[in-house]
């Protein structure tokens, strides 16, 4: 029963796309004003940033500089064991990706770019028009909830330090944050970054395996989805508050996955690129094997094979 | 029972992806002045110099933003043209012709805004222009550049862009067919045609071309950086890449690996849990620092433009170049090499090997010099310098430009162009003067009285 009206009201929303000569619809306002406002604000914790990660880059070229010229040898050879070896532009995968799959994944791709037009979009932006206090409610109640996933991977990653601000995180949110809809630990200097299964995975050495874009979701790797498959079953077992079961589900599901696209600033084939795909998968495979690097800060990345292409 | 609680977070990475790719993207970010000019090195720059170069990329600093109103309504408008081309398959998704419009509850003059080159009817730089007219009580339209993809499959009549005159034909059609489904309550007194880039020359030739057939009425122009000579200025852009990125995919390689080591080592130092947005925007500025890796950035830029452009090109016109016309690419198809090549191929390329040959099948008369001739500004020299409503806003660092055609610009538009001595190309945009000239052109307070 529940399956035949979602997909009625899909089908309804597809077919109301159906071509007509000119369509008309309302987007979000734009505030130009606030927006040049908390750039301006930005400035300075912008600035600042640079200026910080300008240090660290210049201090990590000097000493391996500075390692090279002693010996001539390679210059990890002469860090301490703390240090982590810089990247140079040969460990670089190159520039084409693992993509096995390729033909589900285009046909996947063009679906979800269709669905999203038709129905994810539209309702993110009726959603949008909701006064900002509701929105920022249901998305801090919902990030909560998501902070019991990452209080356990982060402790299976063994970053302990992390999984402990999850918990105190999770802890003041859902008592004096009102059961999360107030995210009061950010505002007790205590932000947070969520974690799942997949970074857990990546932690333990498993290969990103290949490019998969996942119907509805959108792009992915094998293990980013054997993770996101973990995650889910994780919080269904769990089944926090029944939240994850039964009725209530039904309503609280698709409200998450609402107030998650509405606050993603994309849009598929804004740009009207032909090689869109391309370029997702490209940036995609690439933000995943950066984090890789970043999870394994002291191991030297294997040197990718000249043929071998990003993610094999 | 599966119930989908949980699944949404899945969303979340595909958000990072347009931060890399686009340069742009990071021009919302204050940077600090750039402490003094100095001529950027190399010939291919055009007009250029550091700040020149700096400001393209990062825009107008927040604190010199003119006042900007609080809210902007928007509507998307998408149009199904009538003598739209046939569709390609692959590329569905440019069916239809998607232009914005921001509309006063009052009877109100119409300001038309045009892309630059290759780029859609709603980004950044259009952001500004639009909040900034409509602040000053305009209904604003916003159109994607001729050579823009979306705009080519749904608009163009050729699927081959970058020929002044029939771009600026098609444009007009479209503007006439989106005017007339307008809603009612869109009570329209006046009609004034702004561009930025190449959407500059074609906002001047659409009022060229209404000043004949005269079904719009088109009042003002600004153009706002417009290039002279179309194939001039990219040319220099094509310089640019091939003296800071190097001819052909071996430099586009050695750039990425060189950003792909420059990121990584950022990324690991910075300790942080997730490579967003943030972060992105962080390292963009930690990265670019020398003329040299800002022009690699304006380059690569425009020659990922050029690409699509390119491609659709090929693939319209049949000149087989990356596509074979009788193979011609389905869904399922990888177009990952297609887009390699692509990347190695300068404009001059696109030129001689599919707008050329197109256009003299259709145009027995003409030869390669001719078609080089028809995309320069001169060909509506007369009334640019006779009609007194075309104006002008540049910068004497723009390097789309180079000395001779500045030289004729303001030679041809006399009073009716302003020089400001910063913003490259498009940094000034939104900067206080800026908008304030911009507005007095379009209301014909310019030139103002000496006080």
């Amino acid at each position: 029963m529940k399956t035949a009206v979602v997909m009625s009201v899909g089908l309804l929303a597809l077919s109301g796309c159906a071509s007509q000569m000119v369509s008309i619809r309302a987007v979000p306002d734009q505030t130009p004003a606030a927006d040049n406002a908390a750039a301006l604000a930005n400035a300075a914790a912008f600035a600042e940033a640079v200026a910080t990660e300008s240090a660290a880059v210049e201090s990590a070229a000097a000493e391996t500089a500075a390692a090279a010229t002693a010996s001539g040898s390679p210059p990890e050879a002469h860090r301490g064991p703390e240090a982590a070896p810089l990247l140079t532009p040969e460990d670089a995968p190159p520039m084409h990706t693992y993509d096995p799959w390729e033909r589900f994944n285009r046909f996947a791709y063009r679906f979800n770019a269709r669905f999203d037009e038709a129905i994810f979009l539209p309702v993110a932006n009726t959603y949008r028009r909701a006064p900002s206090p509701v929105r920022a409610g249901v998305h801090n109640f919902f990030a909560n909830i998501a902070e019991i996933d990452s209080v356990i991977n982060y402790t299976l990653q063994w970053r302990l330090k992390y999984g402990l601000r999850s918990l105190e995180r999770l802890v003041i949110n859902s008592t004096i944050g009102i059961g999360g809809l107030i995210d009061a630990a950010s505002k007790l200097k205590l932000p947070g970054t969520a974690t799942g299964f997949a970074t857990t995975l990546a932690k333990w050495g498993m290969h990103p395996g290949p490019y998969l874009v996942i119907p509805l979701l959108g792009p992915s790797t094998l293990r980013d989805s054997v993770g996101f498959l973990a995650d889910y079953g994780a919080e269904y077992g769990i089944n926090v508050a029944g939240l994850y079961r039964g009725n209530v589900s039904w309503v609280l599901g698709p409200v998450n996955t609402i107030d998650q696209r509405a606050n993603i600033d994309f849009r598929y084939y804004s740009g009207g690129s032909p090689f869109e795909y391309e370029t997702i998968r490209f940036l995609y495979v690439r933000r995943r094997l950066i984090e890789d690097v970043g999870l394994h800060a002291n191991e030297r990345p294997k040197k990718p094979a000249v043929d071998s292409p990003a993610g094999k | 029972m599966v119930t989908i609680m949980g699944i949404s977070r899945r969303l979340r990475p595909i958000a990072f992806a347009l931060a890399w790719s686009a340069p742009c993207a990071i021009s919302a970010q204050p940077i600090e002045p750039p402490p003094q000019s100095q001529p950027a090195p190399g010939p291919a720059t055009g007009l250029s110099d550091s700040a020149g170069l700096r400001a393209t990329v990062f825009g107008t600093p927040p604190e010199a933003m003119a006042p900007l109103p609080a809210k902007v309504p928007l509507y998307e408008i998408n149009v199904t043209l009538p003598w739209r081309l046939p569709v390609p398959e692959i590329l569905w998704f440019d069916a239809k012709l998607r232009v914005w419009l921001s509309a006063q509850d009052k009877p109100a003059p119409l300001a038309i805004v045009i892309s630059g080159t290759g780029s859609d009817g709603n980004n950044k730089t259009i952001s500004i222009l639009r909040a900034a007219l409509y602040g000053a009580g305009y209904h604003v339209l916003t159109m994607p550049s001729p050579t823009f993809s979306g705009f080519i499959v749904s608009t163009s009549s050729t699927g081959v862009a970058g020929d002044l005159m029939q771009d600026g034909q098609d444009l007009y059609a479209a503007m006439q067919e989106i005017i007339a489904h307008l809603p009612r309550k869109v009570r329209i007194t006046d009609i004034d045609l702004l561009g930025f880039s190449l959407g500059g020359a074609n906002a001047a030739i659409v009022k060229s071309i209404d000043a004949s057939e005269g079904k719009l009425k088109i009042h003002r122009v600004v153009m706002i950086n417009p290039p002279v000579s179309l194939f001039s200025s990219v040319g220099r852009l094509d310089r640019l890449f091939a003296a800071t990125i190097g001819p052909g995919e071996m430099g586009v390689d050695l750039l990425y690996r060189r950003l792909y080591a420059q990121l990584a080592n950022l990324y690991r130092a910075s300790d942080r849990l997730e490579l967003d947005e943030k972060f992105i925007l962080t390292a963009a500025a930690v990265t670019l620092k020398t003329d040299a890796e800002f022009s690699q950035a304006i380059a690569l830029a425009y020659r990922l433009q050029l690409v699509d452009m390119f491609f659709i090109g090929d693939l319209y016109a049949k000149t087989g170049v990356v596509i074979d016309p009788e193979h011609r690419p389905k869904v399922g198809d990888s177009l990952e090499d297609i887009q390699r090549d692509l990347r190695a191929k300068p404009f001059a390329d696109y030129f001689t090997k599919v707008f050329a040959p197109y256009y003299l099948k259709r145009r027995p008369e003409a030869t390669s010099a001719s078609l080089i001739a028809a995309n320069r500004l001169d060909i509506i020299a007369d009334a640019l310098r006779f009609d007194g409503d075309y104006y002008a806003q540049t910068n004497s660092n723009d390097l789309i430009l180079n000395k001779r055609e500045l030289d004729w610009l303001q030679d041809t538009l006399g009073p009716r162009i302003v020089v400001y001595d910063h913003g490259g190309h498009l940094g000034e945009i939104g900067d206080r003067r800026q908008v304030a000239d911009m507005l007095d052109m379009l209301a014909g307070r310019w030139p103002r009285s000496a006080p």
